[in-house]
């Protein structure tokens, strides 16, 4: 028999059942919907991670306060010394450092005209701005003199400030904005750093975006000044690391210093805090590979979750096609009474599976083009890739062939007497 | 004349050990390209098995059995069922039609099987509904069609091939007096007319009386035949 007039019967039997074999489909729908989307999810997690790491150079190592501890210690964490601004910048005269930045986050509202925005804003110095190879669209960074007389100045990112001035963003340089209810002059505008929206960097403030191209900058010690403390001091603590406490990246002189540089580093403030666990010191490249790490097991995971949705429904296409069978077998008599061969009934029955779960696998598709939409809305975000779509359908195709294959040859191999006489 | 079919002492038992039937002892018949015959017997006499052997469903114990010439003990499944797209037509008693499909398609699904092409097949299937006297029905569901039109698709089926035996089980058996005879009277025609060989099976002495040949099945064995 021709592909064609098997073809013809397929869809004769699926027509004549239309809303079973949607209610098998579903299962596969969701299956190959669910890896296009743990695919697209877990690739834009891995950009992210990229996205963040990509402007620091790996001679970069950061320094931040440990999780956890501060809770528990309560009371301690106030007497027992941390690392102060200028211990931070002392780090500098240590042998295999070159430069030191501290970032100090919070997250704020923004205000120009009628306007207004939650962001966050990083309190930095000079170096801070060197280190992440932040280079500007507009006007001049600020420097270390404007932290020092506390002038209220600031850096826009790139979408921050399209959103805020519009098609004039070119000319906001001057112009006034408010921080908090302050005034502040905006001194330049970052280029456009560009990628995902980013997942949200673990930073616990989930309300505001933490790509640098949302983000307001502004001087460390007017950050610490005006915009954190008082108000986020709670949240400093709930937030281990988080608004209220200060970030470091150290620059190391060299690549093959940069070991050294951590031990030293290390060295140092155990000898201010007396303490291992208070801080944690990290190289670039040890902290991105560990970061990826962290988004490819998560990937691998949901993948197999969803791989397990794909079984369950195979096992469901299977049982349909047993009662199909079943239901047919005086057809199948009939078909072989008059010369059909046992591999015409073979494909006949497989392409019926094959074509729910192919069906199923291009609806899961058609699903994963809307899906991102929604995502969007619980801020998540998705790269969609031809890899995960591939791998959606090629795992659907594969459940419909492997489960469609019993019943197939079940049906194939009916004794054409006793399928005929069959009730 | 040749032997479209020659039997020789073909055996068939059903089960084994003490519960073991045997359906069809020794049996040897010959029918030549042509013929018209009856086999006449009570239910359970066997005449059903013999069909069943006679048209590939099933095969045989022991004996020998050619089909036009072709020594069917020694063929396997796949080529077993090539002949029987090929050489046998088979008409049964509850027509056998696929409920899903147009008449047209019923007729041209034996065409289709053997590999021809959608628009020949249904051309040929159209040709012969016509033949049936159905040219009008091509489009209808079996569900719409009487008994006695249902079974000429059946027929139509059986013949569009145009096979070298044509197998009818009880083709009256669920017709009303009438149409039964009308049905009988297109087989005679298309034996007498066409020179179709033919093998009818009954249990009813006067649909048999139809027949060129009446051959007696009783108990698995053969008691008359003339």
């Amino acid at each position: 028999m021709r592909l064609t007039e098997l073809l013809r019967s397929v869809f004769y039997s699926v027509g004549a059942n239309k809303f079973r074999v949607l209610l098998t489909s579903l299962g596969i729908i969701i299956g190959s919907f669910t890896i296009i989307m743990v695919v697209g999810i877990g690739k834009a997690g891995e950009d992210s991670v990229s996205e963040q790491y990509k402007r620091l150079s790996v001679e970069t190592i950061t320094i931040s306060r440990a999780g956890g501890m501060q809770m528990f210690r309560g009371g301690a964490t106030s007497s027992q010394s941390t690392l102060s601004k200028q211990q931070a910048l002392d780090m500098e005269t240590l042998e295999h450092i070159k430069s030191v930045g501290i970032s100090v986050s919070t997250s704020t509202t923004v205000a120009y005209g009628q306007t207004s925005k939650t962001v966050t804003v990083l309190g930095v110095n000079e170096a801070y701005q060197e280190i992440t190879h932040a280079d500007l669209a507009l006007g001049d960074y600020f420097t270390d003199d404007d932290g020092a007389a506390r002038r209220k100045v600031c850096i826009l990112g790139y979408n921050l400030a399209a959103e805020m001035f519009g098609d004039d963003w070119e000319s906001c340089v001057g112009e006034t904005v408010k921080l908090k209810g302050l005034s502040f002059t905006v001194e330049g505008v970052l280029a456009r750093v560009g990628g995902s929206a980013g997942l949200s960097s673990g930073s616990g403030r989930s309300e505001a975006s933490t790509s640098p191209d949302d983000m307001v900058y502004v001087p460390y010690d007017v950050a610490v000044k005006y915009t954190t403390g008082g108000s986020t001091a709670a949240g400093a603590r709930m937030a281990p690391g988080g608004a209220g406490s200060a970030s470091y990246v150290v620059l190391a002189t060299d690549i093959d210093s940069v070991n050294l540089a951590v031990e030293e580093i290390k060295d140092y403030i155990y000898g201010i805090v007396q303490s291992d666990s208070m801080y944690t010191v990290a190289d670039a490249g040890s902290t991105l590979s560990s970061a990826l790490q962290t988004a490819n097991t998560m990937s691998t995971l949901l993948i197999a979750v969803a791989a397990i949705v794909l079984v369950v429904s195979g096992i469901g296409i299977m049982n349909v096609l047993m009662v199909s069978v079943n239901e047919r077998v005086r057809e199948i008599g009939i078909l072989k009474s008059i010369g059909a061969s046992r591999a015409a009934i073979l494909m006949e029955f497989l392409l019926e599976a094959i074509f729910i779960s192919v069906m199923g696998g291009f609806l899961g598709m058609g699903l994963s083009f809307v899906a991102p939409k929604l995502l969007e809305f619980f801020s998540i975000s998705y790269a969609a890739s031809a890899y995960g779509l591939i791998l959606g359908f090629c795992f659907s195709a594969v459940t419909g062939i492997f489960f469609g294959f019993y019943p197939a040859w079940k049906a194939s191999r009916l004794k054409p007497i006793e399928a005929l006489n069959a009730e | 004349m040749n032997n479209v079919i020659a039997l020789r002492e073909v055996s068939k038992t059903y089960g084994k050990g003490d519960g073991a039937v045997r359906a069809l002892s020794d049996i040897s018949l010959h029918v030549d390209e042509g013929e018209f015959i009856a086999i006449l017997g009570a239910s359970g006499s066997g005449k059903s098995t013999l069909m069943n052997i006679v048209g590939l469903m099933d095969t045989a114990d022991s004996g020998q059995y050619l089909l036009d010439g072709q020594d069917i003990m020694k063929s396997h499944d796949a080529s077993l069922t090539r002949l029987r797209g090929r050489k046998i037509g088979f008409i049964f008693q509850k027509y056998n039609l696929i409920a899903k499909y147009s008449v047209l398609y019923n007729v041209a699904l034996p065409l289709l099987l053997a590999g021809k092409s959608y628009g020949q097949a249904k051309q040929d299937a159209a040709a012969t509904l016509e033949r049936v006297g159905l040219g009008d029905k091509l489009k209808r569901k079996p569900a719409e069609l009487s008994g006695g039109q249902a079974q000429r698709v059946a027929i139509a089926r059986a013949l569009v091939t145009n096979p070298t035996l044509l197998l009818a089980d009880e083709p009256t058996g669920a017709l009303d007096k009438k149409t039964g005879e009308d049905v009988l009277g297109f087989m005679q025609e298309l034996h007498s007319g066409a020179g179709k060989t033919i093998i009818m099976i009954t249990h009813d002495q006067h649909v048999a009386s139809k027949a060129q040949r009446i051959v007696q099945l009783e108990d698995g064995r053969i008691t008359g035949d003339h």
